[in-house]
């Protein structure tokens, strides 16, 4: 679980061009949008992306998903759920 | 003694997925007629398929018009133009690609001698393109002004909003409570805009005015606030009161956040009385030739006192009310506002009025102007007020990175494109220590090649490296969206206006940003250049003011 967690922080960075930051930056309790890591709803499109091109998870309604996007934690347990 | 001028809607031409002339389209709404599919027409070995639209709805408006008068201008609206030609290496100057250039090939074909004006600014090009043509004229640059705008359906802009989960699977419904997005379209349209009174059809373009979001550069306002000012603004120009107004032609585009956002402007400007529609159920987001479209079929609409139904809609699903109905309504007509918002938080509005009902307006004295700031970014040198501030030998992303770490930390500055990080460095320096209100300042700045370093980024992604479409790298697609950061960052609310020309010394972009200043509109207007192709770039931007200040 700690080495799924890892990678998605470092999917996300590379896909968000996170520079100046480190997987270890980011606390997998740590909120990703708003005041956290600062991240969007363009971002939280290319989150899907990284769900379908890496895990073949498939989201058709961005809304539905920010929920599972509240941090790692809830992010890297509902991939762990759903990866194919 | 003040002179004074009217600014008349002339003919006008539309040719979308419904079929070809404002007419037929118009009737097959009233009917109720869907017409999402491509229009029928094909390149040849001469022009482009979106060139060969273009010259057609041109061909159409033309008869009447000087071509070879400097009275007579030619501006363009369109976001992509011919980007259904780009491939994965970048075009060579000349290229039909850059906007600049399909523009003179279409002048060149339909007998235009002059240099074009093209306006690329996101979903609100159309209105934004006669705001430009009605200021233009009024100030008496021009007698007569063909607008011309035009956007394809390509896989290229298809790609981008589908990978932004905003397009509906069934026809769109905009404002309906079951609206799960848009339809994409595609048209071209011609309007002439004249100072004659006898190239009239009875329609008056009465004022229009532009506004930022500074909230996001893809997703609308949460209040509706900045939307609902460019109303009041455009409505305030000629003194229209909210009881004169018979229709609102909004954007809807069934997207839930643009709906959502539109409600909420529709009643801060105490227009959510009035029958409004929106057209997209029937021709689709034609993209930059939809402000454009929409105004000749609302100009048809004030003609014949019919508001057009919003085909598929139900049950309101917005979050403030408004008077939308499927049925086709009959309306006493005076005056009816069109507007639209696009991606980089852009809104625009225009009044159009029937003739009976318009009133003169006086022509500006142009003013001095001075420039407070100015900042230019060229072969790893970036001066300010003519000091060189920063020295690199590097490319531009380390050059950019090093000013960057310079200024205020922002975490969205890595995001950006490199036209992007560009134009935000730059103006840091330039607003630095400016006192300003949101809507005290506009932008205006031109390039040569539009967005099209972002465009070789969203392409290369999908053609080059198989991978699905970015809707982060879709998003900058548009040249406009530099403006959308610079507003975002320093809490600009006026207009941002992006104008695209095939040179630097073109003054298009200045003279405009002069008349702004001359009008009273804004203290402050933000305008130069911002070029960055494949890591060659050149800036050159001016805080500018009026000498009074």
């Amino acid at each position: 679980m700690e080495e799924l967690k890892t990678q998605l922080k470092q999917q996300i960075i590379d896909a968000l061009n996170l520079e100046d930051i480190t997987p270890a930056d980011i606390d997998n309790e740590a909120p990703l949008f708003g005041d956290g890591l600062g991240l969007d709803s363009i971002d939280a499109l290319e989150i899907i992306l990284i769900l379908e091109s890496n895990y073949g998870i498939h989201i058709a309604n961005a809304g539905e998903a920010r929920p599972l996007f509240k941090s790692i934690n809830t992010l890297a347990d509902f991939v762990a759920a759903n990866k194919k | 003694m003040v002179k004074s001028v009217n600014t008349y809607l002339g003919k006008t031409a539309i040719w979308t997925g419904l079929g070809f002339g404002v007419v037929d389209n118009y009737e097959k709404m009233l009917k109720g007629v869907t017409g999402l599919q491509r229009i029928d027409i094909e390149g040849d070995g001469q022009h482009s398929r979106l060139e060969r639209m273009m010259i057609r709805v041109i061909e159409e408006v033309k008869p009447g018009i000087d071509m070879t008068s400097e009275r007579t201008a030619m501006l363009f609206s369109t976001t992509k133009g011919n980007i259904a030609n780009l491939g994965i290496e970048c075009p060579e100057e000349g290229s039909d690609v850059y906007l600049h250039k399909m523009a003179s090939r279409v002048c060149k074909a339909v007998g235009f001698v002059g240099k074009p004006i093209v306006v690329s600014n996101a979903c609100i090009s159309g209105v934004v393109a006669v705001v430009l043509a009605q200021r233009l004229i009024n100030a008496g640059r021009y007698d007569d002004i063909i607008v011309v705008g035009g956007d394809e359906m390509t896989e290229f802009t298809t790609s981008g909003f589908m990978a932004f989960k905003s397009v509906s699977e069934q026809p769109c419904r905009p404002y309906d409570a079951k609206r799960d997005g848009l339809s994409l379209g595609e048209a071209a349209g011609a309007v002439v805009v004249s100072n004659d009174r006898k190239k009239s059809h009875g329609i008056v373009v009465a004022g229009g005015s532009m506004s930022n979001d500074a909230n996001h550069i893809s997703g609308p306002s949460r209040t509706g606030e900045p939307l609902a000012e460019a109303i009041r603004q455009a409505m305030g120009e000629p003194g229209i009161a909210n009881d004169d107004i018979s229709f609102v032609n909004a954007h809807g585009t069934a997207t839930v956040y643009n709906d959502e956002m539109e409600s909420k402007a529709i009643n801060l400007a105490g227009l959510q009385d009035k029958p409004l529609n929106s057209l997209k159920p029937y021709i689709g987001h034609t993209l930059g030739a939809s402000g454009l479209v929409e105004i000749a079929i609302a100009a048809e609409e004030l003609r014949h006192g019919m508001v057009i139904g919003t085909k598929g809609f139900e049950t309101l699903g917005t979050p403030m009310p408004l008077n939308v109905s499927a049925e086709n309504r009959s309306v006493t007509m005076k005056h009816c506002v069109k507007s639209a918002s696009g991606f980089g938080g852009c809104n625009a509005a225009v009044v159009l009025s029937l003739e009976e009902y318009s009133k003169e307006r006086a022509v500006p004295s142009m003013t001095d102007v001075k420039c407070l700031h100015r900042c230019t970014m060229k072969n790893g040198e970036l001066s300010v007020d003519g000091e060189l501030v920063v020295k690199s030998e590097a490319d531009f992303g380390t050059f950019a990175r090093d000013v960057y770490h310079r200024q205020d930390a922002n975490m969205k500055f890595f995001k950006m494109t490199d036209m992007c990080k560009m134009g935000y460095l730059a103006s840091n320096y330039v607003l630095k220590d400016v006192d300003y209100k949101p809507y005290d300042i506009a932008i205006v700045m031109s390039n040569k090649s539009s967005s099209l370093d972002a465009d070789l980024t969203h392409w290369r992604i999908q053609k080059r490296d198989n991978q699905p479409a970015s809707p982060a790298a879709f998003v900058y697609t548009l040249p406009n969206i530099v403006m959308g950061e610079i507003a975002i960052k320093n809490g600009i609310k006026g207009e941002t206006t992006f104008l695209v020309t095939d040179s630097k010394n073109d003054e298009t972009a200045k003279d405009y940003a002069r008349l702004l200043l001359s009008e009273g509109r804004y203290k402050y207007v933000l305008t130069g250049w911002c070029e960055l192709l494949e890591g060659n770039y050149e800036l050159d931007i001016e805080l500018l003011t009026t000498k009074f200040n």
